[in-house]
């Protein structure tokens, strides 16, 4: 083998490394070591003075290789591969060695045990660098088109933001009618704008740009492809059922929520006369004067909050669904408009009518609505009264913690939101979902949109519980993070991925079961044989196929079977 | 156990600017009430707009030893209209309680 030229750099992190890890005696151990040029210690490896110490020592001394021994991967990986790049090293000929959080700060009682694992661990990395090859990213032609999946306020407002920045758009909704929640609502917070009124706009725009293609009732079945060029089956249902093939850059799903459906029992749900909010919007909606429930009258109406958010350890919906609040009371608002001497009692545990929404809290008291608090182990009973009329009882802290039974002639439910049921749609596109159900993103700060899956964006009430504005908010930055990606017209993935080799390849099929991103198929080869093939665009390098493989003929590039093995030998030297 | 008579609050209710719902219940105005009447306003306001006219009815004493000064209502933060809420409720009593 060619002879290497690498450099180590070990820091002290200020103290936060060489406080409990000797990094003058890691630097003695290791500079000796095989194809190492130069050595050092660093006060702050990651400071602009020892960037260019390290680019001067790769340009300088010829470098081939980098070794980094500081803090996690996941800090600073890009920060040395820019360093590497700019000197003109490969990027991918360098290994970051965390001698903080596992040796350091997981060791602060052992500092001469903290200096031995260490120095085991960056002579792992030396060995893995002396064999890393140089890899330049696969760069793929990216479609100009982006498929839209559900027609909610979030996706239909997404469609027309990403037409109108030149890319062409296919809608599918599964409904035959477009607008999701939203198309059904009378006036909604805030500003009372009607929610069937804002979806006929929003349609009739869509309807009117010639590069949105629009498809209701209608089903993504299966998507297959790299980002920049998905191929997507779509099947569409009903009169003109058929199935299609399309080609897309990229993907924003926006499906959407469901509303909580209580258990019967739950609040006296079954009861005649308790509702949930989404019944409730829809009589108040529907009503032209005083409310009427089956032919009576309705006067007194009693809110319970939190139905269904908010479990605790009892449920799965442990999350505040952030719009209820401010739903129920923009309700009561609505009610007064239509019968103004109404009386309206609000049981809840918490106000959260944030922002601008507190208006209309105040608003309501102001026009004479009542709130109780009650406490999340001590909630309020409902039951049907002897008059027939319904009850609500309540421990009021105000009063003194006295027992108040409530008459009501409605009780509504404040339902939350819960994750709608796409099974079908997670296994298709492999979307990351939450403890809590709902689609995740990568970063709740920094990469809101963005999923896991390279190219596929989420937004609107499918990520978590969201108000219209919310959704069409998010659904306008996954437009961006989308157009971002696609109007480049190239994009480069990363070139540590999985191959196999065919020589060894048995097709015992282990390996397509394994692989969470069906990126191994089986190849005809032209020979009669079958191997498995792994296509570099699909494979996001996780490596799980590697040790499932029994022939050992699946390499994962940077941390091949020779890497790992040299790893090992470099680990466990004295050992064995 | 109280029973709550929501129609209550209209027997009460003088004027329209009569708003006891409004209160927060922040105690700002028990704080500084310089007859230091502790269940004026907010209790007794807590008990109209929940109709629990049997603990209003206790509160005859106090409803009357208001001095009607609107220290508490130049400091409420919720806007309420403290004294003329006072007002309704004499008035209330004065029908209820004296029959005048
Ligand atoms: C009773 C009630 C009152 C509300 N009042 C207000 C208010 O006054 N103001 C306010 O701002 N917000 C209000 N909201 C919240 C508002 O409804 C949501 O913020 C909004 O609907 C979220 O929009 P969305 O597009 O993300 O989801 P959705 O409205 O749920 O739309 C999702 C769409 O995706 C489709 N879909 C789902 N899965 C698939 C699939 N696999 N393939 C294709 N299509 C699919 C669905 O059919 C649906 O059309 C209220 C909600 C409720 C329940
Ligand atoms: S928004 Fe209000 S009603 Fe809805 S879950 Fe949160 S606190 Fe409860
Ligand atoms: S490395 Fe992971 S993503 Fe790539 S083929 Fe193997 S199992 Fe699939
Ligand atoms: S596990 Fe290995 S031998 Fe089996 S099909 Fe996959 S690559 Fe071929
Ligand atoms: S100061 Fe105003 S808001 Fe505060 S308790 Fe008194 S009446 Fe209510």
């Amino acid at each position: 083998m060619n002879r290497r030229k690498i450099g180590v750099y070990v820091c002290h992190c200020g103290g936060n490394i060489s406080d409990y890890v000797d990094v003058e005696k890691v630097v003695d151990a290791v500079k000796g070591e095989e194809d190492v040029v130069v050595a050092r210690t660093a006060m702050f490896t990651c400071s602009d003075a020892t960037q260019q110490e390290i680019y001067d020592d790769i340009r300088e001394l010829g470098l081939d290789g980098l070794v980094v021994a500081s803090c996690s991967p996941k800090l600073h990986t890009f920060t040395f591969r820019g360093v590497a790049k700019r000197a003109g090293l490969n990027p991918f000929q360098y290994t970051q060695v965390n001698v903080r959080e596992q040796c350091s700060w997981a060791h602060t009682d052992d500092r001469q045990g903290a200096t031995e694992k260490a120095v085991r661990l960056v002579r792992a990395g030396i060995a893995r660098t002396r064999l890393l090859r140089p890899l330049e990213p696969t760069v793929v032609e990216t479609v100009p088109k982006t498929l839209v999946i559900g027609a909610g306020i979030a996706g239909l407002r997404a469609a027309i933001g990403l037409a109108d920045i030149g890319l062409s758009v296919v809608v599918v909704e599964r409904e035959a009618e477009v607008g999701g929640w939203v198309k059904d609502f009378g006036p909604m917070y805030p500003r009372d704008k009607e929610g069937h009124e804002l979806v006929r706009q929003l349609e009739a725009k869509v309807r009117q740009r010639e590069n949105i293609a629009l498809f209701t009732s209608a089903e993504v079945v299966r998507k297959a492809g790299s980002f920049g060029d998905y191929v997507v089956d779509i099947k569409t249902h009903g009169k003109s059922a058929m199935t299609m093939q399309i080609h897309v850059g990229s993907i924003i799903v926006a499906t959407g929520f469901d509303t909580y459906r209580p258990e019967e029992g739950e609040y006296g749900y079954g009861i005649d006369g308790v509702v949930t909010l989404p019944e409730y919007k829809k009589m108040l909606d529907a009503a032209e004067g005083p409310l009427a429930y089956h032919g009576r009258p309705v006067k007194d109406v009693a809110y319970i909050y939190c139905v269904g958010s908010r479990q605790g350890d009892a449920g799965p919906h442990q999350y505040c669904s952030r719009f209820c609040c401010s739903a129920a009371v923009h309700s009561a608002l609505e009610l007064y408009s239509r019968d103004p001497s109404a009386r309206q009692f609000h049981l809840y545990r918490d106000m959260r009518t944030y922002g601008r929404y507190e208006l209309m809290y105040r608003e309501s008291r102001e026009k004479g609505s009542t709130y109780l608090k009650f406490a999340e182990d001590e909630p309020p009973a409902v039951q049907k009264g002897a008059d027939g009329r319904l009850v609500v009882t309540i421990r009021d802290q105000l009063t003194g913690q006295k027992e108040v039974r409530i008459p009501a002639d409605l009780v509504v439910l404040v339902t939350g939101m819960v994750p709608r049921e796409n099974d079908g749609l997670v296994g298709a596109l492999k979307l990351p979902v939450g403890r809590d159900g709902f689609f995740n993103e990568i970063h709740p700060k920094l990469r809101p949109v963005e999923t896991v899956v390279d190219g596929v964006t989420i937004c609107g009430a499918c990520q978590f519980p969201k108000n219209a504005s919310e959704s069409v908010a998010s659904g306008l930055a996954a437009v961006t993070q989308s157009a971002a990606m696609l109007k480049q017209g190239r994009a480069e993935l990363d070139p540590q991925v999985a191959s196999v080799d065919p020589g060894l390849c048995t097709d015992c099929g282990v390996c397509y079961e394994t692989c969470p991103y069906d990126a191994i198929r089986p190849k005809e080869e032209p020979e009669g044989r079958r191997v498995a093939v792994i296509d570099p665009a699909t494979c996001k390098g996780c490596g799980g196929c590697a040790p499932v493989c029994p022939e050992r003929a699946i390499n994962l590039e940077g941390y091949t079977q020779a890497e790992i093995k040299a790893m090992i030998e470099g680990l466990a030297r004295e050992v064995v | 156990m109280a029973v709550a008579r929501p129609a209550f609050i209209d027997e009460v209710r003088q004027s329209e600017q009569f708003n006891a719902s409004a209160c927060m219940n922040c105690g700002v105005c028990t704080a500084i009430c310089p007859m230091g009447l502790e269940h004026l306003p907010r209790e007794i306001f807590r008990y109209v707009v929940l109709g629990m006219e049997d603990e209003v009815l206790k509160e005859q004493e106090t409803v009357f030893s208001c001095l009607l000064c609107k220290l508490c209502e130049e400091n409420c933060p919720a806007g309420v209209h403290i004294a003329e809420n006072v007002r309704s409720l004499r008035h209330y009593f004065d029908r209820k309680a004296f029959r005048i």
